[in-house]
């Protein structure tokens, strides 16, 4: 709790002003990190959310640190710190998540990951990082996109 | 042709027999009941009686427009009532006259599903051909033409003829484009190539109109099955090095997961294989764009212990002289790999067939690194030429890999006999096709190329003959033979590998189609209860291999 005191003057009935100690005024937005701590906790939608409440928040929730823990909170055991190297490289994430774990998740519903779906989720964002920078003459003008089978198909009447 | 209603058929042929001109066949008209007369006609139009040969072709066609539209009954039979017929013995003209007195043309058949359900139309197990209809029939077994006769007999509503067959789907249309492909081919088998020519025509109209997977594949047989007729075959002799060929795989690549499956797969035999090496080396037979290793060497990146270090020897088509793809694409992998963390060399060797590699040309390092050999749809390719396939695998035994992975499809496409690979490849593609329909939310474009992917294995599988003919699919069965003999051992691909190609089939949408079995160590994908490719693993014979 900030231990500033703000002193504000106040009007009283009998025409004299008198010096009043207020409360102080605890921000959150001033404290990144409990905010960081906060919405590392959240689930994914939560943090959508939360992502979309100001422009401060929008900033602070591209934190990685807070998608690495939404990623691997259902893995279990915890992958370890040399991955944290290669999913920066991979684009983070952020990208991981949305690309990757989040429609799996939707499709295999289980609450504690083994290491086999978390294989799984980084190689196909390994040949998604790879085809999007790397591979050279593409036909058609839609960049390629390994990963378009994950997308919710569109219900076409 | 087919018959509405037997009565209103009767007056044409038996006037027809009174009047034309007496020939052999003319006995054979006044002989058959009334049933069978309508055979008579195409039989006549093919023995060439008052038809020349130059328009026998053209009179087929047009009795076989006449036959789709007369099967409507309420047609067929107010209008022959009414037309009169003069000359009937000169079947072009008989045949015009038919057609320009009826002014709606449809192809719907009401008739065959009187009398008999249609099966399926991707059930194509009742063909080879002649075991899906009766024995009787066979009666007539005059030449390959005979099998479109038997079209119309079957269709009769008399119910003359027992069915061996019950099929279940209404999909007509389908089912006769089935047949008329098989009896096209047929005709190729015995050399009738007037016959062929005119059938093929007939199933290229008849897949113009049918719509989905069945009309694609079709059209793209119909397309091989011409050239094969026409000996129009060219091996198309890529000037660009190979790279057409490699786009439209990174589009199949990225619109079904065959490949995925067998790159995901292969690369888990060979984590299991490498657990403890310090220094990786793999050679691929066929890098193409290399997307197997940027999930390899993420893989090692993360194996406990640290990542061994990654070379790569990537065999690639000849390269022309402005482009040096081989190397750039060893570029960008040793950039991935540097992302990764993990050590990188690259070694890109320019092959036109692999049988022309040596052992020396690897320069492997036996003393520090494990050696690992992969091909992906490669090994087929070397059956087109005798003595290829031994030479290759003598080449990896002498380098003593470690293991060997390697994925081909699950076909027998290098049957003596033309008509048995038509048939096994046409089961096989309707099969790919039909999966690749199913996948509603991929755009159109990676589809698209898809298709045209597999349709030019198509062409290679029927038209192309001799060395010309690469896409020599065969079993998995057979390839153990071969490599049994060759002196590999199998290697049983482990549950992880299983499991991971489960999870990724669920990941499709279309996911309830798409099936993974284990086949004496083997990994199949399939579609529906089709296996298409399949996953296998070896490694020396003998067991003395040891693992570093």
């Amino acid at each position: 709790m900030s231990s500033e005191k703000r002193v504000g003057m106040v009007e009283k009935s009998n025409n004299k002003r008198q010096r009043v100690n207020q409360v102080p005024v605890f921000s959150i937005n001033d404290h990144h990190d409990v905010l960081v701590e906060i919405l590392r906790r959240l689930d994914g939608s939560s943090l959508c959310s939360a992502a979309c409440v100001c422009r401060l928040w929008s900033a602070v929730a591209r934190n990685d640190s807070i998608w690495e823990e939404l990623c691997f909170r259902q893995v279990s055991p915890r992958p370890s710190l040399s991955l944290r190297s290669v999913v920066s490289a991979l684009g983070g994430y952020r990208c991981l998540y949305f690309l990757c774990i989040r429609p799996v998740l939707a499709r295999l519903p289980k609450l504690l990951w083994t290491r086999d779906q978390l294989q799984l989720s980084l190689s196909l964002y390994c040949v998604h990082y790879y085809e999007r920078l790397y591979v050279g003459a593409w036909l058609g003008d839609a960049p390629p996109s390994s990963l378009i089978f994950l997308r919710k198909p569109v219900n076409v009447v | 042709m087919k018959r509405g209603h037997g009565e209103t058929w009767d007056p044409p042929p038996a006037s027809r027999s009174g009047e034309g001109p007496s020939m052999a066949d003319k006995k054979k008209v006044a002989d058959d009941n009334n049933n069978n007369n309508n055979m008579d006609d195409e039989l006549l139009a093919v023995l060439g009686y008052k038809v020349r040969s130059s328009e026998m072709a053209e009179v087929a066609q047009k009795l076989e427009q006449l036959e789709m539209v007369l099967s409507n009954d309420d047609v067929g039979s107010t209008v022959l009532n009414d037309t009169v017929h003069y000359n009937p013995s000169d079947l072009s003209t008989w045949v015009e006259s038919m057609l320009s007195e009826l002014n709606n043309p449809t192809s719907s058949d009401v008739d065959p599903t009187r009398s008999c359900v249609d099966r399926s139309e991707y059930d194509l197990r009742a063909i080879p051909g002649l075991s899906a209809f009766p024995k009787e029939e066979e009666v007539f077994d005059e030449e390959a033409s005979s099998k479109r006769i038997r079209l119309g007999s079957w269709c009769e509503s008399a119910g003359e003829s027992t069915r061996s067959v019950v099929l279940v789907d209404s999909q007509e249309t389908g089912v006769r484009l089935v047949h008329a492909l098989v009896a096209c081919a047929e005709a190729i088998q015995q050399e009738n190539l007037n016959l062929a020519d005119a059938l093929v025509k007939r199933v290229g109209t008849l897949a113009a109109s049918q719509a989905g997977a069945m009309g694609k594949v079709a059209t793209y047989f119909a397309q091989a099955l011409a050239r094969r007729i026409y000996r129009d075959y060219t091996a198309e002799t890529d000037v660009s090095g190979g790279s057409l060929e490699e786009v439209l795989q990174m589009h199949f690549y990225d619109s079904c997961p065959y490949l995925k499956f067998a790159h995901f797969t292969a690369n888990q035999a060979i984590l299991e294989a490498v657990t403890t090496a310090r220094r990786v080396h793999v050679i691929d037979l066929g890098l193409n764009q290399g997307m197997q290793w940027p999930a390899l060497m993420q893989a090692l990146a993360l194996r406990p212990g640290g990542p061994p270090s990654f070379r790569l020897t990537g065999i690639g088509p000849p390269q022309t002289e402005n482009s040096d793809s081989l190397q750039q694409l060893g570029w960008k992998l040793a950039q991935f790999a540097q992302n990764m963390g993990v050590e990188f060399e690259f070694k890109g060797l320019a092959a036109e067939s692999l049988s022309d590699l040596e052992p020396a040309m690897f320069e492997t390092r036996p003393e520090s690194e494990t050696l690992v050999v992969n091909s992906v749809f490669e090994l087929h390719r070397l059956l087109a030429r005798s003595g290829s396939i031994e030479k290759l695998l003598n080449t990896v035994k002498a380098i003593k890999p470690s293991i060997i992975t390697v994925v081909e499809q699950e076909a027998n496409h290098n049957g003596i006999v033309f008509l048995d690979r038509f048939n096994e490849a046409l089961h096989y593609y309707s099969s790919l096709f039909d999966s690749l329909e199913d996948s509603c939310s991929l755009p159109s474009q990676d589809r698209v190329m898809s298709e045209v992917y597999l349709g030019r294995q198509i062409l290679n599988v029927v038209a192309a003959e001799g060395s010309d003919r690469v896409e020599r699919h065969e079993t998995v069965a057979q390839w153990r033979i071969r490599m049994k003999s060759a002196g590999f051992d199998p290697v049983h691909l482990g549950s992880s590998a299983f499991k991971q190609a489960s999870m990724l089939l669920s990941l499709y949408a279309t996911g309830d189609g798409y099936r993974v079995e284990e086949n004496d160590g083997c990994l199949m994908i399939g579609w529906q209860t089709r296996p298409l490719i399949t996953t296998s693993a070896w490694k020396l014979a003998g067991g003395g291999q040891s693992r570093r």
